[in-house]
């Protein structure tokens, strides 16, 4: 058996020798290769899986928005033109009352206007009577003054030039 | 026990150990370069005590510039560690676990491919010494069954270790020693047997390869210097990478059985517990 050992060149003290070195081999990697690089191997694997998730999220938000906004828009579109078309109707209407009321002012405004010309006529009548009546008292009262028996002409002038300058 | 087998190749490693036939070197024993006191180190041992520098030195100046983005020799190590990891998850179906176990499969990969490329070096093999012995100054340390035995050693221990720790030590010596009925008995001490088995067929395996392919290029350069030996060199390249892989995968698959529930015992008490 250490017949055989010895031909194989196996030796217990290079044997062990081999086993320390693998052993401190295993420690030393494991404790500056394995262990670090595995620990940022996961933490970069986590990084982009968080981030692949943010951008999941992002696009589902701007997904969301963009519909959100098409509705809001859409929504304000028709908003729009409802207000244009009952302001166009209110407006119509407006119109329409407002012709009718000027309508009705201008009636009036005519009614008053006759009546005052009416009126008007009538003071100018009333007037003009009152002063016709004046000036034929006047005209009596100056025929009255001369006697009849005076000469026709010159009363007839007299009560021209009376009348004339009667006021 | 082991007499039958090892005996056999007693006789043939007398013949073979070392042979000197104009010109050529082969050695079945690592060679001894100088002593440290009473203890002989290897040519071997220089270059795999090499290759633990270098790779335990690159870890540790390499660490100080580890970033979230990573660097080139960061990308590459990350390159490595991923591929292994992947390969881990497949046997073992979780990244936890295949963190958990990364150390020891992995530096077994990263050691014993360091060490059978850096073994096909130019210089490894023809830089020769004359101190204890006429000797190269390195030797491929797998050309040696000191370091395959004891990364072999290492490697089953641990093994054990594990699946002890993963499922308790009992219900990991229960594998091997169950006295239920004949059949499990018999079965738990091939299975005990087999632990030994795998040491030698780990050491063996690895060392014939490399060793072999030591022998295949010397003897191919001392006949044809040049050119001829290149096939052979990308050869050993790849049987280098691929007896890295296989004594790697082997030791994963192992650590997968170990820290497995032994199918019946664990459906038992799973029927115990539901």
């Amino acid at each position: 058996m250490s017949e055989l050992f010895h031909n194989l060149g196996i030796d217990w003290k290079l044997l062990l020798s081999q086993a320390v070195n693998f052993g401190l081999l295993i420690i030393a990697l494991r404790a500056f290769a394995y262990k670090p690089l595995v620990a940022l191997l996961n933490e970069r694997r986590a990084k982009i899986e968080e981030g692949l998730t943010k951008a999941k999220e992002a696009d589902v938000r701007l997904g969301e928005a963009n519909l959100l906004a098409k509705t809001r828009v859409k929504e304000a579109e028709e908003e729009a033109l409802l207000i244009l078309k009952n302001t166009e109707y209110e407006a119509k209407t407006l119109e329409g009352t407002l012709a009718a009321k000027a309508h009705e002012k201008e009636a009036v405004m005519m009614r008053e206007a006759e009546e005052r010309a009416k009126a008007k006529g009538a003071e100018v009548e009333a007037a003009f009577a009152k002063e016709t009546v004046a000036i034929v008292r006047a005209a009596l009262v100056k025929t009255v003054e001369l006697s009849p028996d005076a000469v026709d002409e010159a009363l007839i002038k007299k009560a021209v030039v009376a009348v004339k300058h009667a006021p | 026990m082991p007499g039958v087998f090892p005996r056999a190749l007693a006789t043939e490693g007398r013949t073979e150990t070392t042979q000197e036939t104009g010109g050529v070197h082969i050695s079945l024993r690592a060679e001894e370069i100088f002593h440290i006191g009473s203890f002989g180190a290897t040519n071997s041992l220089v270059l795999s005590t090499l290759v633990f520098l270098l790779l335990a030195g690159t870890a540790f100046f390499g660490r100080k510039k580890y970033a979230l983005i990573p660097g080139k020799i960061q990308n590459i190590a990350e390159l490595l560690i991923e591929g292994i990891l992947d390969v881990m998850d497949s046997v073992l179906g979780d990244r936890k676990k295949s963190e958990k176990y990364l150390p020891l499969v992995g530096t077994i990969f990263l050691f014993v491919l360091s060490s059978n490329w850096l073994g096909l070096f130019p210089g490894v093999g023809s830089l020769v010494v004359r101190g204890v012995e006429t000797a190269p100054l390195f030797r491929a340390p797998a050309a040696d069954l000191n370091f395959t035995l004891a990364l072999a050693i290492v490697t089953v221990v641990a093994v054990n270790v594990l699946g002890a720790a993963a499922i308790g030590a009992g219900a990991h010596l229960g594998k091997f020693f169950n006295f239920k009925n004949p059949v499990m008995f018999f079965i738990g001490i091939l299975e005990f047997v087999s632990e030994f088995a795998r040491m030698v067929s780990f050491s063996f395996r690895l060392f014939g390869n490399v060793f072999a392919g030591e022998v295949l290029l010397t003897i191919v350069g001392f006949l044809v210097p040049y050119l001829v030996p290149l096939p052979f060199l990308f050869l050993e390249i790849f049987v280098g990478f691929i007896q890295a892989l296989i004594f790697s995968m082997l030791t994963l698959v192992f650590v997968g059985i170990a820290i497995a529930e032994h199918g019946e015992e664990a459906h038992e008490r799973q029927t115990v517990h539901g």
